[in-house]
């Protein structure tokens, strides 16, 4: 049975679901047991998959994460964390617009989703903006933009699913023969990787920002602006501003597993709720468990399809064919980057983030390695580029949040929103063709 | 009483999933306790969590059917007459019926035929196949919620609305002020 054929077979029932309109998940599973078929050997695997891929330690992260997140929001830990940054707007041309990126960073530092961060910052800082006078396209764009540094600062939950992902795949022969040994791929290791290019992101997004804003006049308000008012900010904002500190402190110290951070984090979180701000109800307790049964169940049915999916890539060495088909075109790296990051950012603009990296890690990991990249450095590249896609027609949710937050139409926000988009890609360029970024932290720190 | 029997049947899903989620969030934060502050692990702790996770996974995949919020691809719809989606959507949900049923069958066989008498968990001592259970009961209930879907839609032509365009109806719905503080500001 030769190769095309089988592809043909599983990526043409696959796509030919998706544009029919069934789930993701129906997708990737009904493919693959069209491939079982089609190859005449019997699917009973797929049972023990089922329950193999989901069953496994590391991965209870991703309730915790959402779970976390959801009470952060109910006990009033978001909110605060926002007006800490809004404190820093002060009299500077496009003070707010930038301590809007800021807040993305702080809420990104709790949160691991990009819609979730879009809507609790927009919520504050877009009527924030719009009162100082800022244009309301202009103040959604900005948070639509910035929303999807959520996924890249650390904790992260498309970095807990690219771990587990990447764990599972082994590292191909070839490339070890080629490249030497590989280091191993970690959800803790992830997580310290992300810093330095989430700040490269929000670095590019607060430049184009104060060129933007000059051009546009906006100035900031606020003459009586001081140190003080951030002082303030912080002390009413102390809590806040110890949940990340307890999250990441915990998981790079390496005293906790991401997972233990996520639970410490929501015993913290019911802690401060209940106690200190007092604005955590039992309802609201009961809607954030119901919130995050659904947010996960939908999400890891999809890991389960899609290791089954993987594995039959893996099994014919579909990966190892397209690396080599790719490096017969070039063997020079920068021209893969772009096509790779070419690749992602079109995938970002179309499907879902988390089902993106779990149908893309078994594609394109096992190329990556063939090519001698490492797992990590790759891992934040494709995390990167799928960010971008929250912030690009036609599925960016975060422009849809914060379209809905503004009332302003859909295209304003996106066509103000596309230079945003276009100097953060330069920036994943630049995250790709420096390794270092990526990798020079988790060194530091003995990972 | 039968109204409030059957509307918990509905929500089912959602009181198993709830319940197993606040125990192995406990569960876990007990283990950290315990190991923190006596240096001891109970070695049931993690097995059993994970185990109730797996089964939280499947209920919570159901429960997210009966909410309709399973990721589709959706854009292409608007590129077609508006006529196709319904139909096409009828059938892709017909195909994820049938994907499940066959899904169910291979869960039965695997359970009762395939599995060893001799595999049990390994600090629980309780065998495998009352875990690998939730797969076909789960599953079938997604089934009947994937149905119940349908029904609501097609017969009673009420549509469910994911909860993620929901929420975002909801932000708009919230009617920010952000008009009033201009108008102020004229003032």
């Amino acid at each position: 049975m030769d190769e095309s054929s089988i592809v043909l077979v599983l990526f043409g029932t696959f796509l030919f679901l998706l544009v029919i309109g069934a789930p993701v998940t129906v997708s990737l599973g009904a493919a693959a047991l069209a491939t079982y078929f089609y190859l005449d050997k019997t699917p009973i695997v797929m049972v023990q998959m089922a329950f193999r891929s989901v069953g496994n330690f590391p991965l209870m992260a991703l309730p915790a994460f959402i779970l976390a997140g959801a009470l952060m929001e109910a006990a009033g830990i978001s909110k605060r964390l926002v007006a800490v940054a809004e404190s820093f707007a002060g009299p500077f041309t496009g003070g707010i617009s930038a301590a809007t990126v800021l807040a993305c960073m702080f809420f990104g530092a709790i949160s691991g989703s990009g819609p979730a961060t879009t809507a609790a910052v927009g919520m504050l800082m877009i009527p924030a903006m719009v009162k100082r006078g800022y244009d309301k396209g202009y103040a959604s764009a900005i948070t639509a933009s910035a929303g999807g540094l959520g996924i890249i600062i650390p904790p992260s939950i498309p970095m807990v699913i690219y771990g587990i992902s990447a764990i599972g795949l082994s590292v191909p022969f070839e490339a070890i023969e080629k490249y030497g040994s590989f280091q191993s791929v970690s959800i803790t290791k992830m997580f310290i990787a992300g810093v330095i290019p989430g700040l490269v992101i929000s670095l590019s997004l607060i430049i184009l920002n104060y060129f933007r804003c000059k051009k546009l006049g906006y100035k900031g308000s606020g003459e009586d602006w001081n140190l003080c008012i951030v002082a303030d900010a912080a002390r009413k904002g102390k809590w806040s501003i110890m949940a990340p500190v307890v999250i990441l402190g915990g998981i790079y110290s390496g005293w906790f597993t991401p997972t233990e951070s996520a639970i410490i984090a929501i015993f913290y979180t019911l802690f401060i709720g209940v106690f200190v701000h007092k604005e955590l109800k039992l309802q609201d307790i009961f809607r954030s468990l119901e919130t995050t049964t659904w947010l996960s169940g939908r999400v890891l049915l999809i890991l389960f399809t899609a290791t089954v999916f993987g594995r039959i890539l893996v099994q014919y060495q579909i990966p190892a064919i397209v690396a080599e088909s790719m490096l017969s075109i070039t063997s020079n790296i920068y021209i893969i980057w772009f096509l790779i990051i070419g690749f992602l950012l079109f995938v970002g603009m179309f499907m879902e983030t988390l089902a993106a990296i779990m149908i893309l890690t078994p594609v394109l990991l096992p190329v990556t390695y063939n090519l001698g990249i490492d797992p990590v450095h790759f891992g934040i590249v494709m995390i990167c580029c799928l960010s971008i896609g929250f912030a690009t027609p036609p599925l960016g949710e975060n422009l849809f949040v914060a379209s809905g937050i503004s009332n302003i139409s859909l295209e304003e926000v996106t066509s103000k929103a596309l230079p945003f988009a276009a100097v953060s890609a330069i920036a994943v360029f630049v995250i790709a063709f420096v390794p270092e970024l990526s990798l020079f932290l988790p060194r530091l720190f003995g990972y | 009483m039968g109204k409030k029997l059957l509307y918990i049947l509905d929500n089912i899903e959602s009181y198993i999933c709830r319940t197993l989620l606040a125990v192995f969030v406990c569960l876990l934060f007990l283990q950290i306790l315990s190991r923190q502050f006596f240096s001891y692990s109970f070695s049931w702790n993690e097995e059993l969590s994970v185990y109730m996770f797996v089964w939280f996974v499947f209920f919570g995949a159901s429960y997210a059917a009966k909410l309709a919020a399973h990721n589709r691809v959706t854009f292409q719809f608007k590129l077609m007459p508006a006529s196709f989606k319904p139909v096409l959507e009828f059938i892709a949900d017909l195909v994820w019926i049938a994907f499940n049923c066959y899904f169910i069958y291979l869960c039965i066989d695997f359970i009762f035929n395939k599995m060893l008498p001799f595999n049990k968990s390994q600090t629980l001592g309780i065998h495998m196949k009352y875990f690998y259970m939730v797969l076909p009961i789960a599953f079938s209930l997604m089934t009947i919620r994937i149905i119940q879907v349908n029904y609501y839609k097609l017969v009673l032509g009420i549509d469910i609305r994911d909860p993620d365009s929901q929420e975002l109806e909801d932000i708009k719905e919230l009617e920010l002020d952000l008009n009033d503080t201009n108008k102020n500001k004229a003032d």
